[in-house]
C-alpha cells in the first residue's frame, strides 16, 4: 500500500486550477454616465406610503443590505390609525431613543394620539344669506404628530428624498407616514463611541485615530458613518456551522465590479467549517493558495483606510468578533503604502514609497547579499571596506553563514519574545537583547560588528513595511536567500529572485493580477507606484475594473480653473 | 483567459529578452568580427531589411488572423507539415536555449565558481525553469517584463558609465572591411535579431491582436537601438576585440566602470541582472515549446512535459565536450540555424500560404 | 505522502547543490583569502621571474577609537610565471592569494626593457585583476618599490595606491595608467601603451639632501628632488614600442601627454618674466577642454597639427605687478604659449623620433583617413609615425591674478 502511495507520487495527475479574472471589458466605462441610478431622479416624497417604501427599498437595496432597518408599523392619530415605516441604520443609532421617544409614544394608547377632537378646527363661522361660511383651519397631521406625538428635541421636516437619505446616512431616522409628503427627519445618533478606540499597530501621525473593534455593528456604522453614501451595501453572511459567525460584506453598489462580488460572495458563502473566530482564518480560507505565503488581502485596523479601498471599488469583509477588516483584492502597491500617504504632499509620501521599497528589498536581500560578498565577490568590496570586515571578522570563529543564521535567530528571537512577554517586563527583553547579544557577543568575537549592522538594518527595514503580514513574509524569505547566497552566490540569488518574481507576478487576487499594473503593464491611471497629487487621482485603479472609473472631474478645483 | 493572453509591452520585452541575452554572450564581438567599425552603417542597414521583412510577415499574417505559424503550414501542407515545422521550431528553441545557457554557465564558471562542475552550474537554471512551470503561462512573460526594463537600463548605464573611456573616432574608417563585406557579407548580422522568432507564435497570444504591428514594428526598431548601443559600446572602449577573443565582451566593458573609489567592479552586479534575464529567457523558451508541443500533439494538460524539455535542454547543453565546442555553436551554428528557420523556412511557408489561399479564393470567385 | 517526498527530494537537491558548490566556496571565501594589493615582478636570479606579493592586514581600531598604521608584509618568490609564482606563494602562506583587490602592478625596468606581453595577457586572462589597477614600471626593482611604499598620510597603504594617481587632475606630472588602458594600447593599432615610472628615492630617510635635478625637464622618478618619509615616488611615463621599454618621459614631458590626451584638469607652468628674464612666473592653466587634433596624410607621411586654448591665472605675486595691464598680460599669455609650444614639439619630436613610439594616440585621428580597415593595416600607422610632421598651435589667454592684482 505504501508503496503505491509511493509510486503515486511519481506519476502524474492532472492538477486542477481554480481560475478566476475579472474581465476588464471597455464597455464598463463607457456607459458610466448611464449607471446613475434612474430612481434618482425622483426626489420628492410622495404621499402614498407604499411608493415611498418601495423607493426607499430600492434605494437603500434592503434586500442586500443587511444594517438598513425599516420598521414598518401602524401609529394612531386621534384614534385614527396611519400607516407609518421607520428608517434607520442599524449601529448609527441609539436604539434606546427610537424604541421610548419614537416608537412609543406613536404606537402605545395614551392620552394623546387618542385623544379626539374634531377634525376641523372652527376659526370663525359667519352666515351670510343662509350660507354657512366657516374659516376652517385644516387639521394638520404632521404639525400634530411633530408638535405633540414626537418628544423629540431636534425634528425637521423634510420634503426632499435626498435630504431625507442624507439624514439616514448620517445616523437619523426617518419616519414616513401614510398620506403625508413629507417625512420627519429625527436626530436619534448614537454611535458606540465610547468602544471605538484608537489605532494600536498601524499608527498615523496626520489622519483620523480611531480603530475597529471586536463589535460587526459597530465596525459597519464607522464604514457607514465615512463613507456616508447608501449605495453601500452591507451584506450579512453567516461562515460556520456551530459558531454562525456574522460576517459582512461590504462593497459600494455603484462603484465595485459585480463579477468581483459575485466571487467574494462566492467563496463566503462556500466554506464548510464549523468555526470561524477570526478575520485571519477568514483570510486563509478565501484566497487563492499561492506558493510563498505572499498575503493577498489587505488587512487593517483602520476604518478611513478600508472606507477608502471601498470608495476604490474594492471588497470588505468583517468578521464579527475581529478587530481587523478584509480588503479584497489587494496588489503589492497596496502593501507598500501606508494610510498617511494621502495626506501628506505627493513629494514626501512618493520619498516615504521609495523608502519603503528599499526597505523591502534590503529586508528580503541584504543578508543573502552579505553572504554572497564576502562568500564568493569580494572584488565588489571596496578595498577599505574589504579590509574593515577582515578585520573584524579576524577573531570570529564562525563562518559567515553560521554567524548571520546566530544573528537572524536571536534577532527573531528578542521580537518574538518582546510581543509576547508582558509589558511590565517588556523593557527587560530590550536591555538583555540589545545589551547581551549585540554588545556582548561583538566583545567575546562571537560575532563581528559588521554583520551586527547587516543585521540591525534588515531587522528596522522589515518594520518600515505597513504592511504587517507582508514584512512578515520578506522576512521569512531573507533565510531562502542567505541559503542560497551561501550556495552559489549572486547565481542563487538571481535564480531566487527569479522564482520569486515569477511567483509574483502569478499571483492573482482575486482575478486582479498581484503585480499590476507592472506585470502585467497596465495604464493605471494615475494609481501606480508613485501618487500624483489629489487633483491628479482623476481615476480609480483601472485593473480592479470599478463600474465607475472616473473619481473626480478633469478639474477638480473649480474654483481656482473654470 | 483574459490572463493567458500577452501584453504588447509583454510581447515586446519578450523579443527584446533574446537579444539581451545574445549581447551579453559574444553578439557585439560576432558582429564587430564580421564588419568592424562599419558595425553600426551595417547594423542600421540591416536594421531596415529587418524591419521590410516584419512588415511582409505582418501583411502576410494579416491573412491568417488569429493564426501562428504552425497553423498557417497546416493550412498549407496538412497535419504532416505542421507537425513537421512544429518539431522544427521545438528543435530550434531548445538548442538555441542550450547553446546560449552553455555558454553563460562557462563564462560564470571561469569567473566564479572555478571548481565546480558546469552540470551543476547549468542545472541552477534547469531547476528554476521547472519550478516556475508550476506557475501559469505568462508568469515568466510577467516578471520578464520587470527584469528586462532593468537588464536595458543596466546595459544604458554601461554606455553611460563607460562614456568617458570611449574613443568615437574609432568609429572610422568609415567603410570597416570594404564595401562588399558590409553589405552583402554583413548581412550575416540578421541573425543578431533572433527575437522575430517569437513573432511568428504572437498573433494568436496577443490581447490585443490589432495591434501586432506595432510590436513588430517597435521591437525591430528596439532591437536596432539596443544592438547599436551595444556594439558601440564594445568599438568605442575596446580596440581589440577584433584581435583577441574574451568571454563576454560586455562583461569586460563593466569591469571598466568606476565612480571614485567607492563604486569599483561592479560587474558582478551586471552578471546578477543578466542572470536573471537568462532564467527568464529560459522559462519562456521553455513554455513556448510547451505551447508547439500542446499544438501539434493536442495534448490537454501540457504542463508534466516540462521535465522532458529540462531534461533535453540540460542534454543538449552538455552536448558541447568543452568551451570551445560550445563557442563554436554558438558563432559558427547558430546564426545559420536561426537564418534558415526563422528568415527563410517560416518566410516560405507565409509566402506559399498565402498564394494557395490567394489561389483558393479566387477560386471561389 | 507525495508531500513529503517532495520535501525530502527539496531538501536532497539543496544538498547537492551546496556539496557541489562547497569547492568553489572555500577557495573564494573572504576567510580563505590572502588580498594581494601590490604584485612586482623582478627579474630573478636563477628562474625568470622574482614575483612580489604586497599584503597588509586591516588597521586594528580598537574600542578607544585609536588606530595605528596597518603593517606591510611583503613575500617574494622566485618562479618561471606569475602563475606558478603564485600557486607557490598560496602554499607558503596557506591561504589563497587573490588579486581582485591588487591596486598596483609594478614591473622592474629590466622586465620591461625585456619585454611584457605575456605577464599582461597572462594578467589580462585572469578574472580577478582590477581593469582599473595602475601599472608601473620601476627604475629600481619592484621589491624595493614596494618596501619603500610606506603610507605617510594614511593609515592604510592602499588608500595611498588608490588615491596617488589623482594627482594627475591637477599636476600633469604623473599619468593615471590603469592595466586596462595598457592592455588597450598595447594592443590597438593606432597607439603604443606607456606606464607610470615609479621609483625610489636616493633621499629616502636620509636627512641629507643629495644633489638632484630640480628642473621639471629633467625630473622624473629616482631624480627628483623630494625628501621624506616614503622612499617610493612615482614621477614621469615610462615610455613603451609593442611591449618592451624604450623610454623615459621627464615631468614636463608627462604634462605634455597628459594635456595631449586630455588627462589633466589644469597644471601649473614656470615661464620667464617678460619683465625680468631672469625671474620665472608661475602660472596656473586650466584646461577649457577645447583641443583639436587634425592628422592628415600628407605625401604617405602624417602631418599632425596640435590646437588648443587655454586659461590661466598668475600665481606669482611680486613688487610692482600689474596683472590688470592688457600689454602685461599679453606679454604672459605670448611667454606662456611659446613656453607650452617648445615643450609640446620638443616632446612630439622625442617620441617620434627617438621612442618611434605614439603613445599620444594620434593614431586614431588618423582612421578617418582611410576608408577600409585593410588600408589603415597596410598603411601600418605605428611603423608611420616616424615620419611625422607636428605643428603645435597654443593659445593661452592669461586672464589675471588671483586675489592681488596690483602691487
Amino acid at each position: 500500500m505504501d508503496f503505491k502511495k509511493i509510486l503515486d507520487s511519481f506519476t502524474w495527475k492532472p492538477q486542477e486550477a481554480y481560475d478566476f479574472s475579472i474581465a476588464q471589458t471597455e464597455e464598463n466605462n463607457h456607459n458610466q454616465e448611464e449607471n446613475v441610478n434612474p430612481l434618482e431622479n425622483r426626489k420628492k416624497i410622495v404621499s402614498h406610503l407604499d411608493v415611498n417604501l418601495e423607493y426607499i427599498k430600492t434605494r437603500f437595496n434592503t434586500f442586500l443590505n443587511s444594517d438598513i432597518i425599516l420598521r414598518e408599523f401602524t401609529l394612531l392619530v386621534h384614534n385614527k390609525p396611519y400607516k407609518a415605516f421607520l428608517l434607520f441604520i442599524d449601529g448609527m443609532v441609539d436604539s434606546n431613543l427610537i424604541n421610548d421617544f419614537i416608537l412609543k409614544p406613536l404606537m402605545l394608547r395614551n392620552s394623546t394620539n387618542t385623544f379626539q377632537t374634531q377634525k376641523e378646527k372652527n376659526i370663525s363661522q359667519t352666515i351670510t344669506n343662509n350660507v354657512s361660511l366657516r374659516k376652517v383651519k385644516k387639521f394638520d397631521l404632521a404639525q400634530y404628530i411633530s408638535s405633540r406625538l414626537l418628544p423629540q428635541n431636534s425634528i425637521t421636516e423634510e420634503k426632499e428624498m435626498d435630504a431625507i437619505i442624507s439624514g439616514v446616512n448620517a445616523g437619523n431616522c426617518a419616519l414616513f407616514i401614510d398620506t403625508l409628503e413629507i417625512a420627519f427627519d429625527i436626530e436619534v445618533k448614537g454611535f458606540k463611541q465610547r468602544s471605538v478606540d484608537s489605532p494600536n499597530n498601524e499608527i498615523i501621525i496626520k489622519g483620523p485615530q480611531e480603530a475597529f473593534v471586536e463589535n460587526i455593528r459597530t465596525n459597519t456604522s464607522l464604514l457607514r458613518r465615512i463613507t456616508n453614501n447608501e449605495q453601500l451595501i452591507i451584506e450579512n453572511i453567516e461562515i460556520g456551522k456551530v459558531t454562525k459567525t456574522k460576517c459582512a460584506l461590504c462593497y459600494m453598489e455603484n462603484i465595485t465590479n459585480s463579477d468581483l462580488v459575485a466571487e467574494v460572495k462566492y467563496r463566503l458563502n462556500n466554506l464548510e467549517i464549523d468555526s470561524l473566530l477570526s478575520s485571519g482564518q477568514l483570510e486563509q480560507l478565501i484566497i487563492d493558495d499561492n506558493q510563498i505565503g505572499v498575503p493577498e488581502i489587505l488587512s487593517t485596523e483602520r476604518p478611513d483606510k478600508t472606507a477608502k479601498h471601498l470608495l476604490q471599488g474594492r471588497v470588505v469583509v468583517l468578521v464579527n468578533g475581529s478587530p481587523y477588516s478584509l480588503i479584497m483584492p489587494a496588489t503589492f502597491i497596496d502593501f507598500m503604502s501606508s494610510p498617511e500617504d494621502t495626506n501628506l504632499k505627493p513629494y514626501f509620501a512618493n520619498f516615504l514609497r521609495t523608502l519603503r521599497f528599499l526597505a523591502s528589498i534590503i529586508t528580503l536581500l541584504l543578508p543573502g547579499f552579505y553572504v554572497a560578498v564576502t562568500s564568493f565577490h569580494q572584488e565588489i568590496l571596496p578595498t577599505e571596506l574589504l579590509y574593515s570586515i577582515l578585520s573584524a571578522r579576524e577573531t570570529v570563529p564562525f563562518p559567515v553563514i553560521f554567524e548571520i543564521f546566530i544573528m537572524e535567530v536571536s534577532f527573531e528571537l528578542i521580537r518574538e519574545a518582546g510581543l509576547r512577554v508582558p509589558s511590565p517586563i517588556g523593557p527587560t527583553i530590550g536591555i538583555v537583547g540589545a545589551l547581551v547579544l549585540g554588545q556582548a557577543a561583538v566583545s567575546a568575537n562571537i560575532v563581528s560588528p559588521i554583520l551586527i549592522i547587516i543585521i540591525a538594518l534588515t531587522g528596522i527595514a522589515s518594520f518600515a513595511i505597513p504592511d504587517f503580514s507582508f514584512g512578515f513574509h520578506l522576512r521569512f524569505f531573507r533565510f531562502g536567500f542567505v541559503l542560497l547566497g551561501y550556495i552559489a552566490g549572486f547565481l542563487g540569488i538571481s535564480i531566487g529572485l527569479f522564482v520569486y518574481l515569477s511567483i509574483l507576478c502569478n499571483i492573482r487576487s482575486f482575478g486582479v493580477p498581484f503585480m499590476a499594473p507592472f506585470a502585467p503593464a497596465i495604464n493605471s491611471k494615475g494609481n501606480g507606484y508613485f501618487i500624483p497629487p489629489i487633483w491628479k487621482q482623476e481615476y480609480r485603479a483601472t485593473y480592479v475594473a470599478p463600474k465607475k472609473e472616473k473619481a473626480q472631474d478633469h478639474i477638480s478645483m473649480k474654483w481656482k480653473y473654470k | 483567459m483574459n490572463h493567458s493572453r500577452i501584453g504588447t509591452l509583454e510581447a515586446i520585452c519578450l523579443i527584446l529578452s533574446v537579444i539581451i541575452i545574445r549581447t551579453v554572450l559574444s553578439l557585439p564581438k560576432a558582429i564587430l568580427a564580421l564588419t568592424n567599425s562599419a558595425s553600426i552603417i551595417n547594423l542600421f542597414y540591416v536594421g531596415l531589411l529587418m524591419l521590410l521583412l516584419v512588415y511582409m510577415i505582418y501583411r502576410f499574417f494579416q491573412k491568417f488572423p488569429g493564426m501562428d505559424i504552425i497553423d498557417v503550414s497546416e493550412v498549407l501542407g496538412g497535419n504532416i507539415l505542421k507537425k513537421i515545422v512544429g518539431f522544427i521550431f521545438i528543435f530550434y528553441f531548445i538548442v538555441s536555449s542550450s547553446i546560449f545557457l552553455r555558454n553563460f554557465c562557462e563564462c560564470l564558471r571561469i569567473v566564479y565558481y572555478p571548481s565546480t562542475s558546469i552540470l551543476f552550474v547549468i542545472l541552477f537554471f534547469i531547476i528554476a525553469l521547472c519550478a516556475t512551470n508550476y506557475l501559469s503561462f505568462n508568469a515568466s512573460l510577467k516578471a520578464n517584463l520587470i527584469i528586462t526594463p532593468i537588464a536595458l537600463g543596466s546595459i544604458i548605464f554601461l554606455f553611460v558609465a563607460n562614456f568617458r573611456h570611449f574613443s568615437p573616432q574609432r568609429i572610422f574608417p568609415i567603410l570597416g572591411n570594404g564595401i562588399f563585406e558590409t553589405f552583402v557579407t554583413g548581412l550575416g548580422n540578421i541573425s543578431s535579431f533572433s527575437g522575430i522568432v517569437f513573432l511568428y507564435f504572437l498573433p494568436p497570444l496577443l490581447k490585443e491582436p490589432q495591434k501586432f504591428k506595432k510590436v513588430a514594428i517597435t521591437s525591430v526598431v528596439l532591437s536596432v537601438i539596443y544592438l547599436m548601443i551595444t556594439v558601440s559600446i564594445v568599438l568605442f572602449i575596446f580596440p581589440y576585440f577584433v584581435k583577441i577573443d574574451e568571454v563576454m565582451p560586455l562583461y569586460s566593458a563593466a569591469t571598466y566602470i568606476e565612480f571614485g573609489s567607492f563604486f569599483q567592479r561592479l560587474e558582478s552586479v551586471f552578471l546578477l541582472i543578466w542572470m536573471l534575464v537568462l532564467a527568464c529567457y529560459l522559462g519562456i523558451i521553455s513554455k513556448f515549446v510547451l505551447l508547439i508541443f500542446r499544438k501539434i500533439t493536442n495534448v490537454k494538460d501540457f504542463k508534466p512535459t516540462i521535465y522532458p524539455v529540462g531534461l533535453c535542454i540540460l542534454a543538449v547543453s552538455l552536448f558541447p565536450k568543452n568551451y570551445a565546442m560550445a563557442k563554436f555553436y554558438e558563432t559558427d551554428i547558430y546564426p545559420y540555424l536561426m537564418i534558415g528557420i526563422v528568415c527563410i523556412m517560416s518566410f516560405l511557408i507565409l509566402l506559399l500560404a498565402s498564394f494557395r489561399r490567394k489561389r483558393k479564393v479566387g477560386d471561389l470567385d | 505522502m507525495n508531500k513529503i517526498l517532495r520535501n525530502i527530494f527539496i531538501l536532497l537537491v539543496i544538498i547537492i547543490f551546496i556539496v557541489a558548490f562547497s569547492p568553489s566556496y572555500t577557495s573564494l571565501n573572504i576567510d580563505n583569502l590572502a588580498y594581494v594589493i601590490a604584485l612586482g615582478i623582478d627579474v630573478g636570479e636563477n628562474e625568470d621571474f622574482n614575483i612580489s606579493f604586497q599584503f597588509t592586514t586591516g588597521s586594528s581600531t580598537s574600542d578607544s577609537g585609536s588606530s595605528e598604521k596597518s603593517p606591510l608584509i611583503i613575500n617574494s618568490v622566485e618562479a618561471s610565471s606569475i602563475d606558478s609564482a603564485i600557486n607557490l606563494m598560496n602554499s607558503y602562506l596557506a591561504k589563497k592569494i587573490n588579486l581582485s583587490h591588487c591596486r598596483l602592478l609594478i614591473f622592474s625596468e629590466e622586465v620591461a626593457s625585456q619585454g611584457i606581453s605575456d605577464a599582461v595577457y597572462t594578467l589580462a586572462n585572469d578574472s580577478q585583476v582590477r581593469h582599473s589597477a595602475n601599472i608601473i614600471v620601476s627604475k629600481n626593482t619592484a621589491k624595493d618599490y614596494m618596501q619603500n611604499s610606506t603610507p605617510i598620510l594614511e593609515n592604510l597603504i592602499t588608500k595611498y595606491y588608490e588615491i596617488f594617481p589623482n594627482s594627475s587632475k591637477y599636476t600633469g606630472y604623473i599619468y593615471n595608467v590603469t592595466f586596462a588602458d595598457f592592455l588597450n594600447q598595447y594592443l590597438c593599432n593606432t597607439c603604443e601603451p606607456f606606464a607610470i615610472l615609479g621609483g625610489v628615492n636616493k633621499n629616502a630617510n636620509t636627512s641629507e639632501n643629495t644633489s638632484q635635478s630640480t628642473s621639471v625637464t629633467t625630473m622624473k622618478s629616482t631624480n627628483t628632488p623630494f625628501s621624506g618619509d616614503r622612499g617610493a615616488e612615482n614621477l614621469g611615463i615610462a615610455v613603451f614600442k609593442d611591449d618592451k621599454l624604450v623610454g623615459e618621459l621627464t615631468a614636463i614631458e608627462t604634462l605634455c601627454l597628459s594635456i595631449l590626451r586630455g588627462d589633466t584638469d589644469s597644471f601649473l607652468i614656470s615661464v620667464p618674466d617678460p619683465d625680468n628674464p631672469e625671474k620665472l612666473l608661475d602660472i596656473k592653466i586650466s584646461n577649457e577642454g577645447h583641443k583639436k587634433i587634425k592628422v592628415d596624410i600628407v605625401n604617405g607621411s602624417p602631418y599632425i597639427r596640435f590646437e588648443a586654448k587655454f586659461t590661466g591665472r598668475v600665481y606669482s605675486m611680486k613688487d610692482n605687478a600689474h596683472y590688470l595691464d592688457d600689454a602685461m598680460l599679453e606679454a604672459i599669455s605670448n611667454a606662456a604659449n611659446q613656453y607650452l609650444e617648445e615643450a609640446l614639439t620638443q616632446y612630439l619630436y622625442r617620441t617620434s623620433m627617438e621612442f618611434k613610439s605614439d603613445i599620444s594616440g594620434f593614431g586614431k585621428y588618423a582612421l578617418s583617413s582611410f576608408l577600409t580597415a585593410q588600408d589603415f593595416e597596410e598603411y601600418d600607422w605605428q611603423n608611420s609615425y616616424v615620419n611625422s610632421t607636428f605643428k603645435v598651435t597654443i593659445d593661452t589667454e592669461i586672464q589675471s591674478g588671483f586675489l592681488i592684482n596690483e602691487t
